[in-house]
């Protein structure tokens, strides 16, 4: 194992024991939950490196035809689901807490996000209907490029200008004067951590289905 | 951090001195170790924290078994692949 993953390991360890531990300020509402900034944001951050991954690779692919850069794109989208769940869920547990509900319809941010991991999801549903893997790999590519098109519109434009109780909203960055600035350093090293966690569960997933590719062949 | 100034052995955090129920009467530890003051301190923020570790170690350790085992499988497969070629 390479020594880059020992230290991914001991980083996310020290933003972990730092997240806690740090000293921040008293924010109303939010509390000590605005420590959640550096647990469920990074997760969305990782889920939008994930995605342009596979957006990236299906192209390669659709210029190379090589089977194992449509891997590599599948690899990645399917760690950015994994992400995208995160977010939801720890999203979900904070709003109870601080906007008094699981879920709420009048959200922009929750439901659009619900609706591009939706048509994430529709991507494995995509492959799963075929069984030539060249055809597999080349509609999935132009779905995948276009399902990766939606998401800075449905993440990013569309809630930014909607009024909402999620920072970044009404036309304001989410960094705003009411998050407190020292949040961001450990903010900053939480993000290129899970960056990097999120790289080599890719990697992993992707060296076992090329495995499996090449076992079945032999 | 509120680490070296605030250590202080805090009874009230530590709740199982007291009595609940008369199902659980409340138990006074004996001589509670720096262990136990440590985290027993902060609001038991401390315990909070080494839960979440606990987990975050236990996946890391299954994470590397898995990158690991890939890693053997794919000396043998790969290095068989490389002879039957050359056949």
């Amino acid at each position: 194992m390479s020594i880059w993953k020992y230290v991914v390991i001991v980083w996310l360890s020290a933003v972990i024991i730092a997240g806690f531990l740090i000293d921040i300020p008293k924010i109303a509402i939010l509390e000590e939950t605005a420590r959640n900034l550096f647990f469920h944001v990074p997760m969305w951050f990782t889920m939008f490196a994930t995605f342009l991954a596979g957006m990236i690779y299906s192209i390669k692919y659709l210029s190379n035809e090589q089977l194992n850069d449509d891997l590599k794109a599948e690899s990645a989208t399917q760690v950015g689901i994994l992400f995208g769940i995160c977010g939801l869920l720890t999203g979900m547990m904070w709003a109870r807490f601080t906007w008094g509900t699981w879920w709420t319809f009048a959200e922009p941010k929750m439901n659009l996000s619900a609706i591009a991991l939706l048509i994430y999801v529709a991507y494995f549903i995509l492959r799963s209907s075929f069984d030539d893997p060249r055809l597999r790999a080349r509609l999935s590519a132009v779905y995948n490029i276009f399902a990766a098109a939606t998401v800075p519109f449905l993440l990013y434009i569309i809630p930014r200008e909607l009024p909402s109780l999620h920072p970044g909203a009404d036309g304001n960055p989410a960094f705003s004067d009411m998050t407190a600035p020292e949040l961001r350093i450990v903010f900053y090293p939480a993000v290129i951590g899970f960056f990097a966690l999120a790289y080599w569960l890719t990697n992993l997933r992707y060296r076992y289905v090329r495995l499996k590719n090449i076992t079945v062949d032999l | 951090m509120k680490l070296t100034s605030e250590i202080s052995y805090n009874p009230p955090a530590d709740s199982i001195l007291f009595d609940y129920s008369d199902k659980w009467t409340g138990v006074a530890p004996e001589d509670p170790n720096l262990f136990i003051q440590f985290m027993s301190s902060n609001d038991l923020i401390f315990v909070v924290l080494a839960v979440s570790l606990i987990i975050w170690f236990v996946l890391v350790f299954y994470l590397v078994r898995v990158d690991r085992k890939i890693t053997t499988i794919e000396e043998k497969v790969l290095n068989k692949e490389e002879n039957n070629s050359e056949l």
